[in-house]
């Protein structure tokens, strides 16, 4: 073999190798890129699959929004009520079955989705958490509303009306979530020293049972000043126990997001003012955040989506509007 | 590899031409074809939002003429008239209270309208008195709204003359929050042109919302609409926007009414391109994203790779072919011209390649040939060269001559001439010499002539007076040089060819001189001559009966002719019965010559 025979044929074989290896990176880049390999499938388990309840709604509408923008596969499920803390769990556990990429959780009980948690962990699957939290620290990171910063608002907003000193009830929707614990902290936390602040009441998160509860405290305590209602049925309930009780002037009810009917409560006035969240962007969000989980990126601990004091006064801002009345789908 | 062969210079150069041909053109071609793309779509975009301000235009231009129909229209022109509060619709009369009945009417044609229109969500007629008409009979006000006492007024410059707002929601009905746009027009009483009220008429969001977000621009790409103050109309991502989850660049957007700029965002360069409806004051954004457009550009890059290696590869082994077949006969013609140089003679070139090889090969193999010829034409001179020698070395020795004259001698002893045995013995002995000359074949004149004199003074003791001789050679060339045995060996043929044969006394005579740069010798006899036959054929060297196996004339005259050339030799003129006389020819060799 002549020399310039050994060059050719090396200068060939290395054409050969750079052809083979540009297509391997091609192809690989391709299936990377283009999607055209498996889409990320996404398991969303909320409270609540309630979609009467204009607040889960609206988280689904954030979700799919995202799943349309992001381009992935989304699932949507959880119990019909916020209160079936097994049948979410139940939920969860055949989620982890399928083997989906990232699974985002809106957690019923602060302590009993804990295990579950742990099981989404040890299969190696990005867990993201909105709204309401679990106390361990297994999820990759939390999305909602600093409930706690919230509750001080509704604190900050109802002592606003108030002489210091007033009497003042909390109605809870209930005993586990987080979110209801932690505004309920935020409250009495706020209100310390500056009111008094009698025991809680637990409505389970249904409007009836926190109208027969307010209107039955309207009815035997003439000292009350003022009601701060932690959820958006336990204020519709409290709202229309207050409006009937005739007591909505010198009662005041300082409320939790942004129903139509709590919003029609606002412009009358029997709901001062209303802690409104922003479950679209925690929807949205939640999406997002875990495709970044999904592609190895780091994320923040916890993403404040924020809270806003919405009275007669502002709610036909522009801004406001958007997020008390949202445009669905 | 630092020596650079052709066959090397073939490939690289033609390969390098090769690819960067290739690559330039991809690139070219990459360039061109991304440029137009962007061009392309850039149109395209332009269209696209010029179009949909079109159709908008029209849907509220529609929408306008509705309202204008309305505020002049008979039943509702008599309602607003009348005093109609609530009051006088109140009034318990048996007969049908007209202020009813016109309500009624307005209600009816509301509700008309609405029917048929199914984008319009409702017709409100408010009036100063804080009345309300609108297309559903049971609607309520909602006792918290605020009343629009006067419409706002309408966009500078454009024949639009209602009022347009911004999307929003709509909350004059009581329980009802509708995503609204509204147009608003205020109501006069055409007789008085009193002012009586506002009309609205709210559009269905959704209309707006279905329109643009029916529009695709690319994988991603989208459009919102802006009013001239800068509102959002519409955005398919509204609720982002007011939560600061993602921005666009309204302000900027503001200054541009129609055209195009390109901003980064998030790593990604974005096109927005604008139109503004001067009727509706609303600009229509697109927005697209450049690196969609060119979806396939991997793809096309990763084709133009693939065709440059291929290429690449393809010449390579091509332009080794070709440096093949024009170097490898190239290297053939060497290896022969080595052989030849070697002394391998036999080498013939294959004459099979390329045209301009080939005839350096053909010539070759000529030249080739052409030695080979020579060499054995030379190596044949030689041999002709020795044989003759030989035969004159042979001749030296004389066998005839010599036992002719030892018998001699023996007689002149046995008869007691011993004085002339002893003449004759040393002339022989010098006459061996002579001839020998110490083994050369260049002697001088002198000795040949010596050694011819030796010769014939054994002759003339032999025969007596049967023979006479006489040698008259010009001394002046008696120094030059000559080759031996050339005058000796024809005196002899002169004598037994020519002198022996008759009965008369014989002459001989021997002649010798310079005739211009050639020496002369003649050898005379008068004998019995020769036919003119035996003359052509001695002439011509062709072989005669005489030669008896001495050193005869061709052999004279062929070393003659091998060290002298054509030009000189011997020839012959005879007369049968006279005499022959033969003449020598050569050049003038002196010492220096040699």
């Amino acid at each position: 073999m002549t020399r310039e025979g050994r060059l050719v044929l090396m200068l060939a074989g290395a054409s050969l190798v750079l052809a083979i290896a540009i297509t391997v990176v091609f192809r690989v880049n391709a299936y990377l890129n283009d999607g055209t390999g498996n889409k990320p499938r996404i398991v969303v388990v909320l409270k609540s699959i309630d979609y009467s309840l204009a607040f889960w709604q609206t988280v689904k509408d954030g979700v799919e929004s995202a799943s349309k923008d992001y381009d992935v596969d989304v699932s949507i499920l959880g119990p019909l009520s916020e209160t079936q803390v097994d049948e979410q769990i139940r939920i969860m556990q055949n989620s982890l079955l399928d083997k989906p990429a990232a699974i985002v959780l809106a957690a019923t009980d602060f302590d009993r989705l804990v295990p579950v948690a742990k099981q989404v962990k040890a299969a190696h699957i990005p867990l993201v958490t909105i709204d309401s939290f679990i106390s361990s620290t297994d999820a990759d990171t939390k999305i909602g509303t600093n409930n706690y910063q919230a509750g001080r608002n509704a604190g900050a907003a109802l002592l606003k009306y108030l002489v210091p000193g007033s009497k003042i009830v909390i109605i809870s929707q209930d005993r586990g979530s987080s979110t209801a614990l932690d505004r309920e902290s935020g409250v009495r936390d706020f209100l310390k020293g500056k009111a008094q602040v009698e025991e809680t009441f637990y409505s389970s998160n249904d409007a009836k049972i926190a109208y027969n509860q307010t209107t039955q405290l309207l009815g035997t305590d003439m000292d009350v000043k003022g009601i701060i209602a932690l959820n958006d049925p336990t204020t519709i309930g409290a709202a229309q126990a207050l409006k009937e009780s005739g007591r909505a002037k010198d009662v005041v009810l300082i409320g939790f997001d942004n129903s139509l009917t709590v919003l029609g409560f606002v412009e009358s006035g029997v709901v001062r003012d209303t802690i409104v969240q922003k479950p679209f962007n925690m929807g949205y969000l939640g999406i997002k955040i875990a495709l970044d989980l999904i592609k190895g990126k780091r994320v923040e601990p916890f993403i404040d989506t924020g809270s806003q004091v919405i009275n007669s006064q502002n709610m036909l801002l522009p801004a406001n509007q958007q997020l008390l009345f949202p445009i669905t789908k | 590899m630092k020596i650079r062969t052709t066959q090397l210079s073939i490939i690289l150069w033609f390969t390098l031409l090769i690819v960067i041909s290739i690559l330039t053109i991809g690139a070219l071609s990459f360039y061109f074809f991304s440029d137009t793309l962007r061009r392309n779509s850039l149109d395209n975009t332009n269209q696209v939002v010029m179009q949909l301000n079109r159709v908008i235009d029209n849907y509220i231009s529609y929408m306008d003429n509705i309202s204008l129909v309305v505020i002049s229209n008979n039943d509702v022109q008599n309602y607003i008239r009348e005093d109609n509060s609530d009051q006088a619709l109140l009034s318990f009369s048996s007969t049908p209270n007209p202020k009813i009945v016109m309500r009624g009417n307005v209600n009816s044609l509301f509700q008309s309208i609405i029917s048929v229109r199914k984008d319009i969500d409702s017709i409100m007629l408010l009036l100063d008195n804080k009345t309300i008409v609108t297309d559903h009979p049971d609607d309520k006000i909602n006792p918290y709204a605020q009343w629009p006492s006067a419409a706002k007024s309408a966009l500078n410059g454009s024949s639009l003359s209602a009022s347009l707002s911004s999307s929003h929601v709509q909350n004059i009905i009581a329980g009802k929050y509708p995503w609204v746009i509204t147009l608003s027009r205020n109501v006069q009483d055409v007789k008085t042109n009193q002012h009586k009220g506002v009309l609205l008429v709210d559009l269905n969001y959704s209309v707006i919302a279905g329109l643009c977000s029916e529009i695709q621009l690319g994988k991603s790409g989208y459009v919102f609409i802006i009013n001239n103050e800068g509102e959002i109309v519409y955005h398919p991502r509204q609720q982002l926007i007011y939560s600061g989850l993602k921005s666009e660049p309204i302000n900027q957007l503001k200054n541009l009414p129609n055209g195009h700029m390109t901003a980064e965002v998030e790593g990604r360069e974005v096109l927005y391109t604008t139109n503004t409806s001067l009727y509706t004051g609303w600009t229509v954004v697109g927005v697209s994203y450049p690196s969609e457009l060119f979806y396939n550009r991997f793809e096309l890059e990763y084709y133009i790779a693939m065709i440059a290696i291929s290429c690449f590869f393809v010449s390579v082994i091509i332009s080794y072919f070709i440096s093949v077949r024009i170097t490898r006969p190239i290297e053939a013609l060497r290896r022969s011209v080595r052989a030849v140089e070697g002394g391998n003679f036999d080498f013939d070139i294959p004459t099979n390649s390329t045209d301009e090889v080939n005839g350096l090969a053909q010539d070759f193999n000529i030249a080739s040939r052409k030695i080979k010829d020579l060499i054995a034409q030379n190596a044949q001179a030689h041999e002709q060269k020795r044989k003759h020698e030989l035969k004159a070395l042979q001749a030296q020795i004389n066998p005839h001559f010599l036992y002719n004259t030892l018998d001699s001698i023996i007689w002149m002893i046995e008869c007691g001439e011993g004085e002339d045995a002893i003449v004759m013995t040393s002339t022989l002995a010098k006459f061996f010499r002579l001839g020998i000359s110490k083994g050369g074949d260049i002697i001088t004149v002198k000795d040949e002539i010596e050694h011819l004199n030796c010769y014939l003074t054994i002759q003339k003791m032999r025969y007596k007076d049967k023979l006479d001789f006489l040698v008259a050679v010009n001394p002046e060339i008696l120094p030059y040089r000559t080759i031996k045995l050339i005058i000796q060996p024809l005196v002899e043929n002169a004598i037994y060819h020519g002198l022996k044969a008759q009965d008369q006394k014989g002459m001989l005579k021997v002649v010798g001189y310079q005739d211009g740069n050639d020496i002369i010798f003649k050898v005379i006899d008068n004998g019995i001559g020769m036919t003119s036959e035996e003359l052509a054929d001695i002439n011509n060297s062709l072989p005669t009966s005489k030669d008896q196996g001495g050193v005869g004339v061709t052999n004279v005259r062929e070393r003659i002719q091998l060290y002298f050339g054509a030009l000189y030799g011997v020839t012959f003129e005879s007369v049968k019965g006279e005499g022959t006389v033969v003449t020598i020819r050569l050049p003038v060799l002196t010492e220096d010559d040699l």
